[in-house]
């Protein structure tokens, strides 16, 4: 009975052995079988070898890369695979460092300190995004009334400073309208988010204490107050400010219409100029438009509070952080794929930004994110 | 004696070998996973000192600005961890779910163990058990879309009225994501893992004293009162320590229910809180942006302070149960 028992494990140890060695070489012969193949295949203009580009991060920009870039691109350059994977701004940034993916997703860009760590890091505008500030006060038409705000008011509201929605400071922005004496319930992000980093940068370029206290970034030390809530993800802030009527919360442009269904009505924010602007298109181009002759060459620059009469005051570029250190066939796939991605024509085209109401790159901007993209493997 | 082959002392140091590493890796993975983590949470813990148990407020600084060093070690400029609201957060709702969770698991526990039989009981027990398979996230979903609103708007409202006799429950009610909705959102979730083990417990009970108490005229009631609970006794306390270790450790559901309060400690039993296991899960993608790598080191210290209790309070239920179950085999004779 032992001696059939140790026999029988022999047998398995051996089976484990013979698979284990036996799976390296099938591993080793598909990829060279491929390889060949692919060299006879295709022709000149295309690297012979296929090549995986994995791109991972911001939530936001995920819809335009998954469901809209990789399916399209497809048909650009079969030989080229791309991975998308949504997994928060942060780790899109430092998985590009780490070099784990070679495209990181981020709607922030990379901080001072985090760029001298890794100077071959380069932050590339992919396209423009907004965000809107929304409230749930019954009442009010969620698509045709429109609540006026500044961001002082709103650094004032998250710091517990304006408690009610018939604060002075709010009727006086908007006269003719009732507000209800109900305590404002503000609804901030819980996660580590671009939304954030947008609000707070906001709040940041409008409200003196806010700017010597809070600060900004992708997290914050929100102050304490009464009521106030966080939410995970933008669909969190939807759902807990459905729930809940006197929120107020800062929601990403995609959500806008998921979230104007659910009853959520969106403001007109003060610019800099004292306009009441809402977050349309020609408003969101004014914007990046009034600022693309302060764009660094690095191209790591906030777009919020944007001079100009029109100008909307929370847009930002959604980045590609990128790592210009590749090897050379990965380097040739990369630039292919991010030229056709800023391209007006091409991955920059309404087909596939405005179903997450993305805007294409400005013109007088999209030579800088060029330069950027061709020292990738330089 | 027998002949052994040369093929089977092979295969019998192969057994050894293989069974050696199966054998010592939990031992191992945990030794590695605890090391990993102090080490990860020392410049946090050097940065801080005592303060990051006792204090209040959370701010990873400005991630954009300057750094300075404090104690030897580089912090963004501003930077400050305190992590008591999360500690306060996190005891809180897990005690609020033994509250509810436990009355609930026990009188299941009974109705499985003495009042049902046969098929019945076979069903009601998988029910039980599939309550545990449910993946936490759907918790979360059910908690935010539906528990949240009804706590929010009805539930709590009634008990404000219990404000007079204990202030905890004074309003004002928030918006429903907090710590009672937290409390119950995690009851549901322990109540398989304490009704599972309550059930076993008793049903060690000898039959002979539960007779014995039906024998003298006592009621249903009496017998698992004076008879029953006090011969499971320290299990019953493992069992709940088991659940409390759960409650303690669980991310998402709470995540999603908790309001995810920072910088205040909760003020009533409405109030919005966090978890330490939410806020890491939380803010981990932030904290990977800050060059001084700061942020992370205080996330793992609070992942240190999360594994240092839940580990605790397991290794207590672990050596209540078992005293409960030795006590059991001596003394329970003299007992009754």
């Amino acid at each position: 009975m032992m001696n059939r028992a140790t026999k029988w494990m022999t047998g398995a140890a051996a089976l484990a052995l013979v698979v284990s060695v036996a799976g390296c070489g099938a591993t080793n012969n598909t990829t060279n079988n491929t390889t060949t193949g692919g060299s006879n295949n295709t022709t000149a203009t295309t690297p012979a070898t296929p090549v995986t580009i994995n791109e991972t991060g911001s939530s936001l920009l995920y819809p335009l890369f998954n469901a809209e870039w990789v399916q399209a691109y497809k048909t650009v350059d079969p030989n080229v695979n791309l991975i998308a994977a949504s997994t928060g701004s942060g780790a899109g940034i430092s998985q590009a460092i780490a070099g784990t993916v070679q495209i990181g997703a981020s709607d922030a860009y990379m901080a001072d300190g985090q760029m001298a760590a890794s100077p071959s890091i380069v932050n590339i505008p992919l396209a423009i995004s907004a965000q809107q500030i929304m409230y749930n006060l019954p009442g009010m038409n969620a698509n045709s009334d429109h609540l006026k705000l500044t961001g002082d008011v709103l650094a004032q509201v998250y710091m517990g400073k304006i408690k009610y929605w018939d604060d002075a400071q709010i009727t006086k922005l908007n006269p003719g309208v009732k507000l209800p004496h109900q305590q404002i319930i503000p609804v901030h992000r819980s996660d580590g988010s671009g939304d954030t980093f947008l609000f707070t940068q906001f709040m940041y370029d409008t409200n003196a204490t806010w700017k010597s206290t809070v600060q900004f970034g992708t997290s914050v030390s929100w102050p304490s107050v009464s009521g106030g809530i966080g939410a995970k993800g933008n669909d969190g802030v939807v759902a807990a400010m459905a729930a809940n009527k006197y929120s107020l919360g800062y929601v990403g442009i995609s959500w806008l219409d998921k979230a104007v269904q659910q009853g959520i009505g969106y403001a007109q924010l003060q610019n800099q100029a004292g306009n009441f602007v809402l977050p349309t298109t020609e408003n969101i181009q004014s914007a990046a438009n009034a600022l693309v002759d302060k764009v660094p060459a690095d191209e790591r620059i906030s777009l919020i509070y944007a001079p100009g009469a029109t100008s909307y005051p929370i847009i930002n570029f959604e980045y590609a952080i990128v790592n210009t250190k590749q090897p050379a066939d990965m380097a040739t796939a990369m630039k292919k794929f991010l030229n056709w991605a800023i391209d007006p024509q091409n991955g920059n085209s309404s087909t596939y930004l405005a179903p997450v109401h993305f805007l294409p790159l400005p013109a007088s901007v999209a030579p800088k994110s060029q330069a950027q993209i061709n020292k990738i493997g330089g | 004696m027998r002949k052994v082959s040369s093929g089977s002392k092979i295969a019998d140091r192969i057994f050894k070998v293989a069974t050696g590493i199966s054998a010592s890796s939990p031992v191992l993975f945990l030794a590695a996973i605890a090391v990993i983590v102090l080490l990860q949470a020392m410049p946090s813990i050097v940065f801080m000192g005592w303060h990051f148990l006792y204090g209040i407020n959370w701010d990873m600084g400005n991630l954009y600005g300057a750094t300075e060093v404090k104690h030897g070690v580089t912090a963004p400029a501003g930077a400050s961890y305190g992590a008591l609201p999360f500690i306060v957060g996190t005891l809180a709702s897990s005690v609020i779910a033994l509250v509810i969770g436990v009355p609930i698991s026990i009188f299941t526990a009974l109705i499985l163990a003495y009042k049902v039989r046969g098929t019945l009981r076979m069903i009601l027990s998988i029910l039980v058990e599939l309550l545990a398979g449910i993946p936490s996230v759907i918790f979360g979903l059910w908690g935010i879309v539906v528990l949240a609103p009804w706590v929010g708007h009805k539930f709590a409202p009634l008990l404000t009225h219990l404000g007079a006799v204990l202030p905890m429950f004074k309003g004002p009610v928030g918006t429903g994501l907090g710590l009672l909705t937290s409390g119950i959102v995690l009851a549901l979730m322990i109540v398989p893992i304490i009704t599972a083990t309550t059930r076993d417990l008793l049903e060690q009970v000898p039959i002979l004293y539960r007779e014995g108490g039906v024998g003298l005229g006592m009621t249903s009631w009496e017998v698992v009162r004076f008879i029953c609970l006090p011969y499971i006794k320290e299990g019953l306390v493992g069992a709940v320590a088991l659940g409390w270790g759960r409650a303690m450790g669980e991310t998402m559901a709470v995540l999603m229910v908790s309001g995810s309060a920072i910088n205040y400690l909760p003020h009533n039993i409405y109030s919005p809180i966090s978890t330490m296991a939410a806020v890491i899960a939380d803010q981990l993608d932030s904290a990977m942006t800050d060059a001084t790598h700061m942020a992370v080191h205080a996330l793992a210290e609070l992942a240190l302070v999360l594994m240092v209790l839940t580990l605790v309070t397991n290794l207590v239920a672990r050596w209540l149960v078992n005293r409960g179950r030795s006590g059991r085999g001596i003394g329970a004779g003299v007992k009754v």
